[in-house]
Protein backbone atom coordinates (compact mmCIF):
# COMPACT_ATOMS: atom_id res chain seq x y z
CA UNK A 1 0.00 0.00 0.00
CA UNK A 2 2.73 2.87 -1.09
CA UNK A 3 -0.23 4.97 -1.21
CA UNK A 4 -1.91 5.15 1.94
CA UNK A 5 -0.58 8.05 2.88
CA UNK A 6 -2.03 9.89 -0.43
CA UNK A 7 -4.89 8.40 0.61
CA UNK A 8 -5.10 10.01 4.08
CA UNK A 9 -3.99 13.28 2.36
CA UNK A 10 -7.29 13.08 0.21
CA UNK A 11 -9.56 12.36 2.92
CA UNK A 12 -7.85 15.40 5.04
CA UNK A 13 -8.15 17.40 2.05
CA UNK A 14 -11.53 16.49 1.46
CA UNK A 15 -12.68 17.48 5.01
CA UNK A 16 -11.58 20.79 5.06
CA UNK A 17 -11.64 22.19 1.63
CA UNK A 18 -15.25 22.21 1.26
CA UNK A 19 -16.15 24.47 4.18
CA UNK A 20 -12.95 26.06 4.94
CA UNK A 21 -13.16 29.86 5.34
CA UNK A 22 -16.36 29.24 6.97
CA UNK A 23 -16.77 30.31 10.58
CA UNK A 24 -18.39 26.54 11.27
CA UNK A 25 -16.02 24.62 8.86
CA UNK A 26 -15.94 20.73 9.40
CA UNK A 27 -18.97 20.79 11.67
CA UNK A 28 -21.44 21.87 8.85
CA UNK A 29 -20.79 17.92 7.59
CA UNK A 30 -22.89 17.49 11.13
CA UNK A 31 -25.67 20.39 10.72
CA UNK A 32 -26.73 19.41 7.41
CA UNK A 33 -27.43 16.00 8.13
CA UNK A 34 -29.03 17.64 11.81
CA UNK A 35 -31.36 19.87 9.99
CA UNK A 36 -32.41 17.16 7.56
CA UNK A 37 -33.47 15.14 10.71
CA UNK A 38 -34.78 17.69 12.77
CA UNK A 39 -37.32 18.54 9.75
CA UNK A 40 -37.96 15.27 8.31
CA UNK A 41 -38.89 14.68 12.32
CA UNK A 42 -40.96 17.70 12.41
CA UNK A 43 -42.92 16.76 9.13
CA UNK A 44 -43.68 12.65 10.43
CA UNK A 45 -42.65 12.43 13.86
CA UNK A 46 -45.15 16.02 14.66
CA UNK A 47 -47.45 17.11 11.86
CA UNK A 48 -48.44 13.70 10.31
CA UNK A 49 -47.88 11.83 13.70
CA UNK A 50 -48.23 8.07 12.67
CA UNK A 51 -46.69 7.30 15.94
CA UNK A 52 -46.63 3.21 15.07
CA UNK A 53 -43.33 2.37 17.18
CA UNK A 54 -42.62 3.33 20.77
CA UNK A 55 -40.25 6.45 20.78
CA UNK A 56 -40.98 7.04 17.21
CA UNK A 57 -38.69 9.70 16.75
CA UNK A 58 -35.93 7.50 17.61
CA UNK A 59 -37.20 5.01 15.09
CA UNK A 60 -37.17 7.61 12.66
CA UNK A 61 -33.56 9.25 13.36
CA UNK A 62 -31.78 5.75 13.46
CA UNK A 63 -33.28 4.87 9.82
CA UNK A 64 -32.26 8.08 8.59
CA UNK A 65 -29.24 8.21 9.41
CA UNK A 66 -28.25 5.05 8.00
CA UNK A 67 -29.99 6.36 4.43
CA UNK A 68 -28.10 9.72 4.57
CA UNK A 69 -24.65 8.44 4.94
CA UNK A 70 -25.94 6.55 1.89
CA UNK A 71 -27.56 9.26 0.07
CA UNK A 72 -24.66 12.06 0.78
CA UNK A 73 -21.46 9.01 -0.06
CA UNK A 74 -23.50 7.94 -3.21
CA UNK A 75 -24.46 12.01 -4.51
CA UNK A 76 -20.39 13.21 -3.50
CA UNK A 77 -19.00 10.59 -5.47
CA UNK A 78 -20.63 11.11 -8.14
CA UNK A 79 -18.91 13.88 -9.31
CA UNK A 80 -15.51 13.11 -7.43
CA UNK A 81 -13.39 11.88 -10.39
CA UNK A 82 -14.29 15.10 -12.87
CA UNK A 83 -13.61 16.93 -9.74
CA UNK A 84 -10.56 15.63 -9.38
CA UNK A 85 -9.45 16.19 -12.94
CA UNK A 86 -6.60 17.90 -12.71
CA UNK A 87 -4.99 14.97 -10.98
CA UNK A 88 -6.37 12.08 -12.85
CA UNK A 89 -5.06 14.26 -16.09
CA UNK A 90 -1.17 14.89 -14.59
CA UNK A 91 -0.24 11.95 -12.37
CA UNK A 92 -0.89 8.51 -11.71
CA UNK A 93 -1.68 6.99 -8.52
CA UNK A 94 -4.70 4.65 -8.05
CA UNK A 95 -8.06 6.52 -8.73
CA UNK A 96 -9.78 4.45 -6.78
CA UNK A 97 -8.40 6.87 -3.90
CA UNK A 98 -10.72 9.30 -5.10
CA UNK A 99 -13.96 8.25 -4.55
CA UNK A 100 -13.33 6.21 -1.08
CA UNK A 101 -12.05 9.26 0.69
CA UNK A 102 -15.08 11.17 -0.68
CA UNK A 103 -16.78 8.02 1.15
CA UNK A 104 -14.56 7.96 4.20
CA UNK A 105 -15.17 11.46 4.74
CA UNK A 106 -19.25 10.79 4.93
CA UNK A 107 -18.31 7.95 7.03
CA UNK A 108 -16.85 9.98 9.50
CA UNK A 109 -20.02 12.06 9.46
CA UNK A 110 -22.31 8.90 9.84
CA UNK A 111 -20.01 8.08 12.57
CA UNK A 112 -20.16 10.83 14.25
CA UNK A 113 -23.92 10.81 14.25
CA UNK A 114 -24.13 7.67 15.44
CA UNK A 115 -21.75 8.53 18.07
CA UNK A 116 -24.49 11.06 19.02
CA UNK A 117 -27.45 9.10 18.44
CA UNK A 118 -26.58 5.51 19.67
CA UNK A 119 -26.33 6.54 23.82
CA UNK A 120 -29.08 8.30 23.44
CA UNK A 121 -31.38 5.94 22.11
CA UNK A 122 -29.88 3.01 24.13
CA UNK A 123 -30.90 4.64 27.18
CA UNK A 124 -34.53 5.85 26.44
CA UNK A 125 -35.13 2.60 25.58
CA UNK A 126 -33.19 0.60 27.63
CA UNK A 127 -31.78 -1.51 24.44
CA UNK A 128 -28.61 -2.15 26.08
CA UNK A 129 -27.80 -5.95 24.87
CA UNK A 130 -25.19 -8.05 23.73
CA UNK A 131 -26.40 -7.95 20.51
CA UNK A 132 -24.58 -4.07 20.51
CA UNK A 133 -21.81 -6.09 19.67
CA UNK A 134 -23.03 -7.27 16.20
CA UNK A 135 -22.98 -3.10 15.51
CA UNK A 136 -19.23 -3.07 14.31
CA UNK A 137 -19.71 -5.56 11.89
CA UNK A 138 -23.19 -4.45 10.74
CA UNK A 139 -21.34 -1.18 10.25
CA UNK A 140 -18.31 -2.16 7.98
CA UNK A 141 -20.81 -4.18 5.79
CA UNK A 142 -22.51 -0.99 5.21
CA UNK A 143 -19.64 0.96 4.59
CA UNK A 144 -18.40 -1.66 2.07
CA UNK A 145 -21.98 -1.46 0.24
CA UNK A 146 -21.96 1.94 0.00
CA UNK A 147 -18.01 2.19 -0.69
CA UNK A 148 -18.74 -0.78 -3.74
CA UNK A 149 -21.64 1.43 -5.23
CA UNK A 150 -19.56 4.73 -4.70
CA UNK A 151 -17.04 3.26 -6.93
CA UNK A 152 -19.33 2.44 -9.44
CA UNK A 153 -21.38 5.70 -9.61
CA UNK A 154 -18.23 7.45 -10.13
CA UNK A 155 -16.65 5.75 -12.94
CA UNK A 156 -19.87 5.64 -14.58
CA UNK A 157 -20.61 9.57 -14.41
CA UNK A 158 -17.04 10.08 -15.42
CA UNK A 159 -18.04 7.93 -18.83
CA UNK A 160 -21.90 8.66 -18.63
CA UNK A 161 -22.91 12.10 -17.69
CA UNK A 162 -26.32 11.05 -17.09
CA UNK A 163 -25.34 8.95 -14.11
CA UNK A 164 -25.35 12.29 -11.61
CA UNK A 165 -28.50 13.23 -12.78
CA UNK A 166 -30.28 10.09 -12.89
CA UNK A 167 -28.91 9.03 -9.79
CA UNK A 168 -30.26 12.36 -7.60
CA UNK A 169 -34.03 12.04 -9.45
CA UNK A 170 -34.08 8.29 -8.23
CA UNK A 171 -32.52 9.24 -5.10
CA UNK A 172 -35.62 11.07 -3.88
CA UNK A 173 -38.46 8.35 -4.41
CA UNK A 174 -35.92 5.54 -3.43
CA UNK A 175 -35.87 7.13 0.02
CA UNK A 176 -39.72 7.12 0.38
CA UNK A 177 -39.75 3.35 -0.15
CA UNK A 178 -37.02 2.79 2.23
CA UNK A 179 -37.93 2.05 5.48
CA UNK A 180 -37.39 5.10 7.37
CA UNK A 181 -40.48 6.28 8.37
CA UNK A 182 -42.33 2.50 8.68
CA UNK A 183 -41.76 -0.95 8.85
CA UNK A 184 -42.87 -2.85 5.27
CA UNK A 185 -44.81 -4.78 8.02
CA UNK A 186 -46.80 -1.94 9.50
CA UNK A 187 -47.43 -0.54 6.09
CA UNK A 188 -48.77 -3.24 3.52
CA UNK A 189 -50.53 -6.92 4.44
CA UNK A 190 -49.63 -7.57 0.51
CA UNK A 191 -46.52 -10.03 0.62
CA UNK A 192 -45.31 -9.22 -2.42
CA UNK A 193 -45.17 -5.33 -1.67
CA UNK A 194 -44.08 -6.03 1.77
CA UNK A 195 -41.39 -8.09 0.33
CA UNK A 196 -40.48 -5.54 -2.42
CA UNK A 197 -40.05 -3.44 0.13
CA UNK A 198 -37.80 -5.07 2.56
CA UNK A 199 -35.71 -7.11 -0.32
CA UNK A 200 -35.87 -5.81 -3.56
CA UNK A 201 -34.48 -2.08 -2.11
CA UNK A 202 -30.88 -3.28 -0.49
CA UNK A 203 -30.93 -0.15 1.32
CA UNK A 204 -33.70 -1.79 3.95
CA UNK A 205 -31.96 -4.37 5.10
CA UNK A 206 -28.88 -2.51 6.23
CA UNK A 207 -31.41 0.10 7.62
CA UNK A 208 -33.35 -3.26 9.25
CA UNK A 209 -29.81 -4.41 10.92
CA UNK A 210 -29.24 -1.40 12.57
CA UNK A 211 -32.31 -0.44 13.74
CA UNK A 212 -32.63 -3.89 15.23
CA UNK A 213 -29.38 -3.25 17.01
CA UNK A 214 -29.35 0.16 18.63
CA UNK A 215 -33.42 0.91 18.73
CA UNK A 216 -34.58 -2.48 18.79
CA UNK A 217 -32.03 -3.85 21.35
CA UNK A 218 -32.55 -7.11 19.29
CA UNK A 219 -30.09 -9.24 17.21
CA UNK A 220 -31.19 -9.02 13.75
CA UNK A 221 -32.69 -11.74 11.41
CA UNK A 222 -30.00 -14.70 10.17
CA UNK A 223 -31.75 -13.90 6.73
CA UNK A 224 -31.28 -10.01 7.12
CA UNK A 225 -27.59 -10.37 8.21
CA UNK A 226 -26.66 -13.14 5.63
CA UNK A 227 -28.27 -10.56 3.47
CA UNK A 228 -26.15 -8.11 4.18
CA UNK A 229 -22.68 -9.77 4.33
CA UNK A 230 -23.76 -10.96 0.41
CA UNK A 231 -24.85 -7.48 -0.68
CA UNK A 232 -21.75 -5.39 0.65
CA UNK A 233 -19.24 -8.69 -0.46
CA UNK A 234 -20.90 -8.16 -4.05
CA UNK A 235 -21.08 -4.19 -4.22
CA UNK A 236 -17.32 -4.07 -3.44
CA UNK A 237 -16.26 -6.66 -5.58
CA UNK A 238 -18.21 -5.78 -8.59
CA UNK A 239 -18.02 -2.12 -7.73
CA UNK A 240 -13.97 -2.58 -7.51
CA UNK A 241 -13.98 -4.39 -10.80
CA UNK A 242 -16.14 -2.19 -12.57
CA UNK A 243 -14.18 0.77 -11.83
CA UNK A 244 -11.01 -1.04 -12.79
CA UNK A 245 -11.74 -2.29 -16.16
CA UNK A 246 -13.20 1.23 -17.09
CA UNK A 247 -10.48 3.60 -15.63
CA UNK A 248 -7.89 3.27 -18.24
CA UNK A 249 -9.10 5.85 -20.01
CA UNK A 250 -9.96 7.91 -16.95
CA UNK A 251 -7.23 10.85 -18.07
CA UNK A 252 -9.17 11.31 -21.29
CA UNK A 253 -12.35 11.71 -20.52
CA UNK A 254 -11.92 13.85 -17.30
CA UNK B 1 3.32 -1.40 -11.73
CA UNK B 2 2.67 -3.78 -13.98
CA UNK B 3 4.91 -7.21 -14.20
CA UNK B 4 6.59 -5.89 -17.35
CA UNK B 5 7.70 -2.46 -15.69
CA UNK B 6 8.60 -4.80 -12.89
CA UNK B 7 11.09 -6.32 -15.01
CA UNK B 8 12.67 -3.22 -16.40
CA UNK B 9 15.81 -1.77 -14.63
CA UNK B 10 15.27 1.67 -12.64
CA UNK B 11 15.57 4.29 -15.23
CA UNK B 12 15.13 1.74 -17.53
CA UNK B 13 12.04 3.35 -20.94
CA UNK B 14 10.79 0.75 -23.17
CA UNK B 15 7.94 1.65 -25.75
CA UNK B 16 7.61 -0.66 -28.50
CA UNK B 17 5.23 -0.50 -31.35
CA UNK B 18 3.19 1.66 -29.46
CA UNK B 19 0.21 3.70 -31.01
CA UNK B 20 -2.36 5.61 -29.53
CA UNK B 21 -5.60 8.16 -31.23
CA UNK B 22 -7.79 10.31 -29.61
CA UNK B 23 -11.32 11.67 -30.11
CA UNK B 24 -11.01 15.39 -31.54
CA UNK B 25 -14.80 15.73 -30.22
CA UNK B 26 -15.26 18.02 -27.17
CA UNK B 27 -17.55 15.83 -25.04
CA UNK B 28 -15.36 13.42 -24.73
CA UNK B 29 -17.60 11.11 -22.49
CA UNK B 30 -20.44 8.94 -24.23
CA UNK B 31 -23.74 9.87 -22.88
CA UNK B 32 -25.70 6.91 -21.51
CA UNK B 33 -28.11 6.92 -24.76
CA UNK B 34 -25.78 5.81 -26.79
CA UNK B 35 -24.51 3.23 -24.64
CA UNK B 36 -28.17 1.64 -24.35
CA UNK B 37 -28.59 1.98 -27.96
CA UNK B 38 -24.72 0.49 -28.83
CA UNK B 39 -23.20 3.11 -30.91
CA UNK B 40 -21.59 6.32 -31.28
CA UNK B 41 -22.08 9.44 -32.86
CA UNK B 42 -21.31 9.42 -36.56
CA UNK B 43 -19.03 12.27 -38.25
CA UNK B 44 -17.05 15.21 -36.92
CA UNK B 45 -13.63 15.17 -36.94
CA UNK B 46 -11.47 12.13 -37.27
CA UNK B 47 -9.46 10.51 -34.51
CA UNK B 48 -6.05 11.72 -34.07
CA UNK B 49 -3.72 9.73 -34.56
CA UNK B 50 -1.02 10.84 -31.65
CA UNK B 51 1.50 7.57 -32.10
CA UNK B 52 1.77 5.92 -34.46
CA UNK B 53 4.28 2.32 -34.00
CA UNK B 54 6.68 4.52 -31.91
CA UNK B 55 9.35 2.84 -30.70
CA UNK B 56 12.47 3.45 -28.50
CA UNK B 57 14.60 2.14 -25.80
CA UNK B 58 15.89 4.66 -23.29
CA UNK B 59 18.86 2.81 -21.18
CA UNK B 60 19.15 4.18 -17.71
CA UNK B 61 21.13 7.29 -17.50
CA UNK B 62 20.08 8.51 -21.03
CA UNK B 63 19.02 12.32 -21.74
CA UNK B 64 16.77 12.32 -24.32
CA UNK B 65 15.33 15.28 -25.67
CA UNK B 66 12.32 15.54 -27.87
CA UNK B 67 11.26 17.85 -30.39
CA UNK B 68 8.98 18.40 -33.02
CA UNK B 69 6.17 20.34 -34.44
CA UNK B 70 2.76 21.40 -32.63
CA UNK B 71 0.63 18.59 -32.33
CA UNK B 72 3.61 16.17 -33.27
CA UNK B 73 2.99 13.88 -30.42
CA UNK B 74 5.34 15.23 -28.15
CA UNK B 75 3.35 15.41 -25.25
CA UNK B 76 1.54 12.24 -25.60
CA UNK B 77 4.46 10.33 -25.53
CA UNK B 78 4.97 12.07 -22.43
CA UNK B 79 2.05 11.00 -20.76
CA UNK B 80 1.97 7.83 -21.99
CA UNK B 81 5.77 7.11 -20.62
CA UNK B 82 4.33 8.68 -17.47
CA UNK B 83 1.23 5.68 -17.58
CA UNK B 84 -1.58 8.47 -17.35
CA UNK B 85 -3.00 7.58 -20.85
CA UNK B 86 -2.90 4.01 -21.80
CA UNK B 87 -1.85 2.31 -25.65
CA UNK B 88 -4.34 1.41 -27.84
CA UNK B 89 -1.98 -1.06 -29.00
CA UNK B 90 1.98 -1.88 -28.42
CA UNK B 91 3.66 -1.53 -25.18
CA UNK B 92 5.22 0.72 -22.98
CA UNK B 93 7.36 0.52 -19.26
CA UNK B 94 9.30 2.73 -17.30
CA UNK B 95 11.54 1.29 -14.87
CA UNK B 96 12.12 2.47 -11.18
CA UNK B 97 10.65 5.81 -9.69
CA UNK B 98 8.59 8.49 -12.50
CA UNK B 99 8.42 11.74 -11.67
CA UNK B 100 6.64 13.62 -14.20
CA UNK B 101 6.34 17.15 -14.63
CA UNK B 102 4.08 17.87 -17.29
CA UNK B 103 2.66 20.68 -15.37
CA UNK B 104 3.50 22.07 -12.67
CA UNK B 105 1.55 22.24 -9.46
CA UNK B 106 -1.25 20.16 -11.07
CA UNK B 107 -3.40 19.33 -8.56
CA UNK B 108 -2.06 22.18 -6.07
CA UNK B 109 -4.67 22.70 -3.57
CA UNK B 110 -5.71 26.59 -3.71
CA UNK B 111 -6.88 26.79 -0.73
CA UNK B 112 -4.19 24.69 1.37
CA UNK B 113 -0.68 26.28 2.01
CA UNK B 114 2.65 25.77 0.41
CA UNK B 115 3.47 23.25 2.73
CA UNK B 116 0.08 21.40 2.94
CA UNK B 117 0.81 21.08 -0.83
CA UNK B 118 4.14 19.63 -0.61
CA UNK B 119 3.04 16.80 1.38
CA UNK B 120 -0.14 15.96 -0.66
CA UNK B 121 2.26 16.21 -4.06
CA UNK B 122 4.88 13.60 -2.56
CA UNK B 123 1.77 11.53 -1.36
CA UNK B 124 0.62 11.33 -5.30
CA UNK B 125 3.93 10.31 -6.29
CA UNK B 126 3.60 6.89 -3.35
CA UNK B 127 5.43 8.52 -0.95
CA UNK B 128 4.79 7.96 2.90
CA UNK B 129 4.69 11.04 5.33
CA UNK B 130 8.26 9.95 6.62
CA UNK B 131 9.90 10.28 3.47
CA UNK B 132 7.87 13.48 2.96
CA UNK B 133 9.37 15.07 6.09
CA UNK B 134 13.01 13.85 5.50
CA UNK B 135 12.75 16.48 2.09
CA UNK B 136 10.81 19.42 3.64
CA UNK B 137 13.60 21.35 4.40
CA UNK B 138 15.68 21.22 1.15
CA UNK B 139 11.91 21.76 -0.67
CA UNK B 140 11.49 24.79 0.67
CA UNK B 141 15.35 25.79 0.51
CA UNK B 142 15.29 25.04 -3.12
CA UNK B 143 11.79 26.99 -3.58
CA UNK B 144 13.01 30.17 -2.15
CA UNK B 145 9.35 30.74 -0.51
CA UNK B 146 10.54 32.05 2.59
CA UNK B 147 7.72 32.06 5.01
CA UNK B 148 5.28 32.56 1.84
CA UNK B 149 5.53 28.08 2.82
CA UNK B 150 2.57 28.84 5.10
CA UNK B 151 0.73 31.16 2.92
CA UNK B 152 -2.19 29.53 0.93
CA UNK B 153 -0.77 29.10 -2.53
CA UNK B 154 -3.67 31.00 -3.81
CA UNK B 155 -2.01 33.77 -2.64
CA UNK B 156 1.30 32.60 -4.83
CA UNK B 157 2.42 34.57 -8.01
CA UNK B 158 2.70 32.60 -11.18
CA UNK B 159 6.32 31.78 -10.31
CA UNK B 160 6.03 31.27 -6.92
CA UNK B 161 3.55 28.60 -7.55
CA UNK B 162 5.69 26.99 -10.42
CA UNK B 163 9.23 27.34 -8.27
CA UNK B 164 7.39 25.07 -5.45
CA UNK B 165 5.66 22.61 -8.05
CA UNK B 166 9.54 22.66 -9.74
CA UNK B 167 10.75 22.05 -6.23
CA UNK B 168 8.54 18.88 -5.18
CA UNK B 169 8.96 17.26 -8.40
CA UNK B 170 12.89 18.02 -8.14
CA UNK B 171 13.34 16.23 -4.67
CA UNK B 172 11.58 12.83 -5.48
CA UNK B 173 14.32 10.93 -5.98
CA UNK B 174 13.47 10.08 -9.49
CA UNK B 175 14.93 7.44 -11.72
CA UNK B 176 13.15 8.63 -14.68
CA UNK B 177 12.47 12.52 -14.87
CA UNK B 178 9.60 13.16 -17.94
CA UNK B 179 9.88 17.24 -18.16
CA UNK B 180 6.99 18.37 -20.59
CA UNK B 181 8.48 22.60 -21.32
CA UNK B 182 8.41 23.82 -17.70
CA UNK B 183 11.80 24.87 -17.22
CA UNK B 184 10.66 28.15 -17.69
CA UNK B 185 10.30 28.59 -14.42
CA UNK B 186 10.51 32.07 -12.74
CA UNK B 187 13.28 33.91 -13.12
CA UNK B 188 16.74 33.60 -15.17
CA UNK B 189 18.60 32.73 -12.00
CA UNK B 190 15.95 30.33 -10.89
CA UNK B 191 16.30 28.38 -14.11
CA UNK B 192 20.22 28.09 -13.76
CA UNK B 193 19.53 26.72 -10.84
CA UNK B 194 16.42 24.46 -12.01
CA UNK B 195 19.03 23.43 -15.03
CA UNK B 196 21.39 22.38 -12.40
CA UNK B 197 19.11 20.17 -10.21
CA UNK B 198 18.23 18.54 -13.11
CA UNK B 199 21.89 17.79 -14.42
CA UNK B 200 22.56 16.43 -10.73
CA UNK B 201 19.70 13.88 -10.79
CA UNK B 202 21.34 12.89 -14.18
CA UNK B 203 24.45 12.49 -12.49
CA UNK B 204 23.09 10.69 -9.87
CA UNK B 205 21.75 8.12 -12.54
CA UNK B 206 18.66 9.64 -13.69
CA UNK B 207 17.21 8.86 -16.96
CA UNK B 208 15.64 12.22 -18.48
CA UNK B 209 12.90 12.75 -21.23
CA UNK B 210 12.88 16.20 -22.08
CA UNK B 211 10.03 17.79 -24.65
CA UNK B 212 10.87 21.11 -25.18
CA UNK B 213 10.93 24.21 -28.05
CA UNK B 214 14.13 25.49 -26.46
CA UNK B 215 16.69 23.75 -29.18
CA UNK B 216 19.84 25.32 -26.85
CA UNK B 217 17.93 23.73 -23.72
CA UNK B 218 18.08 20.51 -25.11
CA UNK B 219 21.75 20.90 -26.58
CA UNK B 220 22.79 21.50 -23.53
CA UNK B 221 20.84 19.01 -21.76
CA UNK B 222 20.56 15.93 -23.67
CA UNK B 223 22.91 13.37 -25.44
CA UNK B 224 20.50 12.10 -27.60
CA UNK B 225 17.42 13.48 -29.89
CA UNK B 226 14.26 12.08 -30.71
CA UNK B 227 12.24 14.19 -33.50
CA UNK B 228 8.85 13.32 -34.09
CA UNK B 229 5.97 14.59 -36.67
CA UNK B 230 2.96 13.15 -37.28
CA UNK B 231 2.76 10.44 -34.52
CA UNK B 232 5.90 8.75 -36.16
CA UNK B 233 9.30 8.93 -35.28
CA UNK B 234 11.34 10.16 -37.95
CA UNK B 235 15.18 10.95 -36.01
CA UNK B 236 16.02 9.21 -33.22
CA UNK B 237 20.45 9.41 -32.73
CA UNK B 238 22.99 11.70 -31.34
CA UNK B 239 21.59 15.34 -30.58
CA UNK B 240 24.67 16.79 -32.59
CA UNK B 241 23.23 14.91 -35.79
CA UNK B 242 19.43 15.44 -34.73
CA UNK B 243 19.34 19.27 -34.40
CA UNK B 244 20.34 19.68 -38.05
CA UNK B 245 18.04 17.40 -39.07
CA UNK B 246 15.26 19.12 -36.55
CA UNK B 247 16.25 22.56 -37.68
CA UNK B 248 15.90 21.47 -41.59
CA UNK B 249 12.08 20.08 -41.13
CA UNK B 250 11.01 23.03 -39.21
CA UNK B 251 12.82 25.35 -41.91
CA UNK B 252 11.20 23.63 -44.91
CA UNK B 253 9.14 21.05 -43.77
CA UNK B 254 7.91 20.25 -46.97
CA UNK B 255 10.59 19.81 -49.10
CA UNK B 256 12.13 17.18 -46.96
CA UNK B 257 11.87 13.31 -48.06
CA UNK B 258 10.55 11.15 -45.95
CA UNK B 259 13.47 9.96 -44.12
CA UNK B 260 14.25 6.10 -43.33
CA UNK B 261 13.31 5.94 -39.16
CA UNK B 262 16.61 4.37 -38.11
CA UNK B 263 19.61 6.37 -38.83
CA UNK B 264 23.04 5.88 -36.95
CA UNK B 265 22.75 5.86 -33.15
CA UNK B 266 19.52 4.21 -33.23
CA UNK B 267 19.05 1.57 -30.33
CA UNK B 268 15.73 0.37 -30.91
CA UNK B 269 16.56 -3.39 -31.22
CA UNK B 270 14.78 -5.47 -34.14
CA UNK B 271 11.35 -6.98 -33.40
Amino acid sequence: MAYRYLFEQMVRRELRQKYRGSALGVLWYLINPLVLMGAYYLMFGVIFDQASEPDYPLFLLVGLVVWVFFNQAVVSAAPSLLDQGALVRKARFPREIIPASVVTVQLVTFLALIALLAPVTIAFRGTLDVALLLLPLVLACLFAFILGIALAVSILHAYFRDVAPILSAALLPWFFISPIFFRPESITEQATARFVLEWVNPVAPFIGSVRDVIYGGIVPGGAELAYIVVAATVALVGGHALFRRLQGELAVVV
Amino acid sequence: MTAFEASLRPGEIVLEHASRSFSARADRGRTLKEMLIGRTRAGGPPAVEALRDVSMHIQPGETVGMVGRNGAGKSSTLRVLAGIVPLNSGRVGCGGQVVSQLELGAGFGREFSGRENIFLNGALHGLQKEQIEARLDAIIEFSELGDFIDSPVATYSSGMFLRLGFSIAAHLDADVLLIDEVLAVGDEAFQRKCEARIAEQIAGGATLVLVSHDAALIERTCERLVVLDGGRKIFDGPVDEGMPFYHRLMGTADAVPPVACEPSGERVSPQ
